[in-house]
């Protein structure tokens, strides 16, 4: 090797290795991730302490990763490369064909035993009739997409379990069965869409006795033909066609009280600002919140329903508020005072409990609801 | 700190290669020495005492060792002070828990949990934290007075360079086990040029590679089938895919490990010895330890099995010997049943090819020698990996044939993971090495820039997706 070649490998080492590190210096930390839709690590906070027991190394390398240069870019070479190699799973999303399928992990079953006395429990507590409403995610409606051998819990085993209660339960698995070769889930992301809450809320709708609703009824708006979900976000795979979102029902004649705050504000059905951001799922109801309540005035026989409820039924709210009086929603994650108090100062006649299987195998918060 | 890791990549070693190489020469080991401790520091502040003690310990011996050089006796009575400090310190640390326990188990003597020296300072005598490369620091140091009494080297009066020889960091967590003799010429001259860096550069590319992109993109599948295995969805092709998994990260975990040491250290101007050479293409289990983690090897045969005797004093002794040093073998590599047996288990079928199965081996064709070969290490990793016993012999059945034989999730697994089996299989051979100088040098110029960015830019973008990235030999 000649003086000059070996100058040159020395120098290219050397600028990769130090060029990274100066562009990452002098590049300002980001505080949230768009992409990944979270809060990104910022520069740990030194002390004996976490110097001592090794959290402020393992911190430091959270930062760097999080905040380093064109992190964006290096998931998606990555998740490229591991395509190339045949992978089919990426961070528990299956890839399959076009579409992303999270993984549904073997659930604890004391856990699972435990959250459906629970539920069996506020039944006992409270003089509203409890329904319960159980979502299987696509990995179960869509099984037959994902990859041959794949692993992923099998959702009707729960579904078993939780007819054993003896409460009505809505059939959520046939209404959606009856559907899986229309785009009932979306492709990158984890929720269904507003098609599959339809026939969701007629699931419903049945098991309570009501009216269904009929599809000729709404004029589908497509809000959206960029929405690049959860899932695009977690498996790093980001060169599907994203999504397209859809808003049926209209607002008109709705009354919507939002708790996010802890006191009463107005809320809306749609959130359209989000539509402008990444994470476009939470334009339903404008996301995350205690409690909600939507009060539609055209419908004046003062029927009330409370879901105790997960995301998934953010999308399906709109379609129960053509129905009831009063839709109120209820999220565990957040609201923390007594469910059956609260159905008694409402007069609430009905509870759906509305999860996905996915989030109440794993859920923490069930517990809550034996206040 | 580890090297596969962003820190490491785009903080520390850009920022130590800058101030190692601004410095003037005669400052350069005092650097090494200060940039070693914050590193060891890094994940270990409170062990650098450990580390300044081992080095202050073995660089008096080593002082007393040669100042009493007349008096046999005396010169001897340090030898073995300095073999007992390590080794009590090797003690504590790492086999103190265990020890504890089976006494326990043994005799019913309880060791308390720790003691109160006086009021405030409590010693905790049991579930110790490890410090990091602690097997192989105290192996290096006690290798270096031995090798002074033996006249194998000479003296080092110099505190600073002897400190930069224990603790210099492209060594110091995972070995190889350099010995004092190595590197004694280097630390006192050692050219700074060019050559070595480049030749170091591309060494640790291939070493970050091999251990970023080859060893963690199987060690999944292991994780996933001992998980399978608990569930009972285990097969038996399951399982050997498993052990299969296993085989391929260790050995590219831990010898990526080792050429990044390599490469690091011919940066620095050092020249540690290779660690592996091609040891999934060895012809008999003899054959294969002469080939795997030599380094260590080599430091039982040296300091341990010829001291013994070695095989002169006949077929008892030289048993004995086998014995003694795969006992040990297994231990260092951790305090537990397992990698006891796991020693034994090749001490046995050491014993069995060199007494029983020599003739036979001998005429087998190439490749069922291989096949055999490869059948016993893995196993051997089998025992290795599992430390739980009930466990490692449920999962050693279900690889002969207890369970079913297949089941569809092993069909999965072939579908995914087909193409890196086969990568990690070639990468295993020499058949990379053996096309590379085949290539005119033309070729090679203009491949190896290409070929070390390319081993940069993907460990990156790895490395920042944060996925999977454990380092096996970090407890030893």
């Amino acid at each position: 090797m000649s003086k000059a070649y070996t100058r040159f490998i020395t120098s290219l080492f050397c600028l990769f290795l130090g060029g990274l590190f100066v562009w990452h210096l002098l590049l300002p930390d980001r505080a949230q991730s768009e992409t990944e839709n979270r809060t990104l690590a910022q520069v740990p906070q030194l002390s004996w302490q976490t110097l001592k027991d090794g959290s402020f190394g393992q911190a430091v390398e959270k930062y760097f990763a999080d905040q380093f240069p064109l992190r964006d870019d290096w998931t998606g070479l990555k998740a490229r490369l591991e395509q190339l190699l045949g992978r089919e799973c990426f961070h528990d999303v299956y890839l399959c064909g076009d579409t992303l399928i999270s993984k549904v992990e073997e659930p604890d079953m004391d856990l699972v035993g435990k959250n459906l006395t629970y539920l069996q429990r506020l039944a006992e507590k409270t003089q509203a009739a409890v329904t319960l409403g159980f979502i299987p995610s696509a990995a179960e409606i869509w099984k037959e997409k994902l990859p041959t051998g794949a692993a992923s819990y099998d959702q009707t085993h729960f579904l078993e379990l939780a007819g054993e209660l003896g409460l009505p339960m809505a059939d959520l698995e046939s209404a959606l069965s009856a559907h899986k070769e229309e785009p009932i889930f979306y492709r990158t992301d984890h929720h269904w869409t507003t098609l599959g809450a339809f026939y969701g809320a007629n699931a419903v709708l049945e098991s309570l006795g009501m009216e269904t609703l009929n599809q000729e009824d709404f004029t589908p708006e497509i809000v959206s033909e960029n929405f690049n979900g959860t899932l695009y976000s977690t498996s790093g795979i980001h060169w599907l066609t994203p999504d397209t979102m859809e808003y049926w029902v209209e607002d008109t004649g709705l009354d919507i009280t939002t708790y996010r705050t802890g006191t009463a504000e107005k809320g809306v059905l749609y959130d359209r600002s989000y539509l402008e951001k990444k994470d476009k799922y939470s334009s339903f109801l404008g996301g995350n919140q205690p409690l909600c309540v939507i009060k539609n005035t055209k419908i004046t026989d003062g029927s009330k329903v409370l879901l105790i409820r997960d995301s998934y039924a953010d999308a399906m709210a709109p379609f129960l508020t053509q129905r009831f009086s009063e839709v109120h929603l209820l999220d565990l994650r957040y609201y923390r005072a007594s469910v059956a108090q609260y159905v008694q100062d409402n007069g609430i006649e009905d509870i759906v409990v509305l999860y996905s299987v996915q989030n109440f195998i794993a859920d923490r918060n069930v517990v809550l609801l034996t206040q | 700190m580890v090297f596969s890791s962003l820190p490491f990549l785009f903080a520390y070693l850009p920022l130590t290669l800058a101030i190692y190489f601004l410095a003037p020469l005669r400052l350069r080991n005092l650097v090494l020495l200060l940039v070693s401790l914050f590193f060891y520091g890094w994940g270990e502040p409170v062990y650098i005492s450990i580390m300044i003690l081992s080095t202050l310990i073995d660089y008096t011996h080593g002082m007393l060792v040669e100042r009493f050089r007349s008096r046999d006796k005396l010169a001897r009575w340090f030898v073995g002070q300095s073999v007992v400090f390590n080794l009590l310190l090797l003690g504590f640390f790492k086999y103190g828990t265990f020890l504890a326990e089976n006494l326990y188990l043994l005799t019913g003597i309880q060791i308390p949990q720790s003691v109160e020296l006086w009021p405030g300072m409590v010693i905790p005598l049991q579930n110790v934290p490890l410090p990091i490369g602690i097997s192989f620091f105290t192996f290096q140091t006690m290798s270096y007075t031995i090798d002074v009494y033996r006249k194998d080297a000479t003296v080092q009066r110099n505190l600073i360079k002897f400190g930069a020889y224990v603790t210099m960091f492209p060594q110091l967590i995972a070995g190889p086990i350099v010995k004092y003799k190595t590197v004694a010429e280097e630390l006192n001259h050692r050219s700074h040029n060019t050559e070595n860096f480049a030749l170091g550069a591309r060494r640790f590319c291939v070493g970050l590679a091999k251990k970023v992109l080859l060893a963690n993109s199987i060690g999944a599948l292991w994780d996933q089938q001992l998980t399978a295995q608990g569930a009972g969805e285990l097969s038996a092709v399951g399982s050997w895919l498993g052990l299969m998994a296993y085989g391929f990260q260790i050995y590219f975990d831990f010898s990526g490990y080792s050429d990044m040491a390599i490469g690091l250290g011919r940066i620095f101007g050092f020249h540690f010895e290779e660690n592996f050479n091609y040891p999934y293409l060895a012809s008999s289990v003899a054959d294969f330890w002469r080939r795997w983690h030599m380094s260590m090897t080599s430091w039982f045969r040296e300091y341990l099995y010829i001291p013994l005797g070695g095989n002169r004093h006949g077929q008892a002794k030289t048993l004995r010997n086998i014995l003694i040093v795969w006992f040990c073998t297994g231990f260092w590599h951790g305090a537990s049943w397992n990698f006891l047996i796991w020693g034994m288990y090749f001490a046995a079928w050491l014993i069995l090819e060199k007494y029983v199965l020599r003739g036979a081996l001998d005429h087998l064709p190439a490749g069922l020698k291989h096949f055999y070969t490869l059948l016993v290490v893995l196993v051997g990793w089998g025992i290795f990996a599992i430390e739980d016993l009930s466990a490692c012999g449920s999962y050693l059945a279900l690889c002969f044939g207890r369970g079913a034989l297949w089941n569809a999730s092993d069909l999965y697994v072939l579908h995914n993971y087909m193409l890196t089996f086969l990568i990690l299989a070639v990468s295993a051979t020499a058949v990379g090495k053996k096309a590379w100088h085949r290539l005119p040098s033309r070729a090679q110029a203009v491949l190896t820039p290409l070929l070390m960015m390319a081993s940069l830019l993907l460990s990156t973008a790895y490395l920042v997706d944060g996925s999977y990235n454990p380092f096996l030999y970090f407890r030893f």
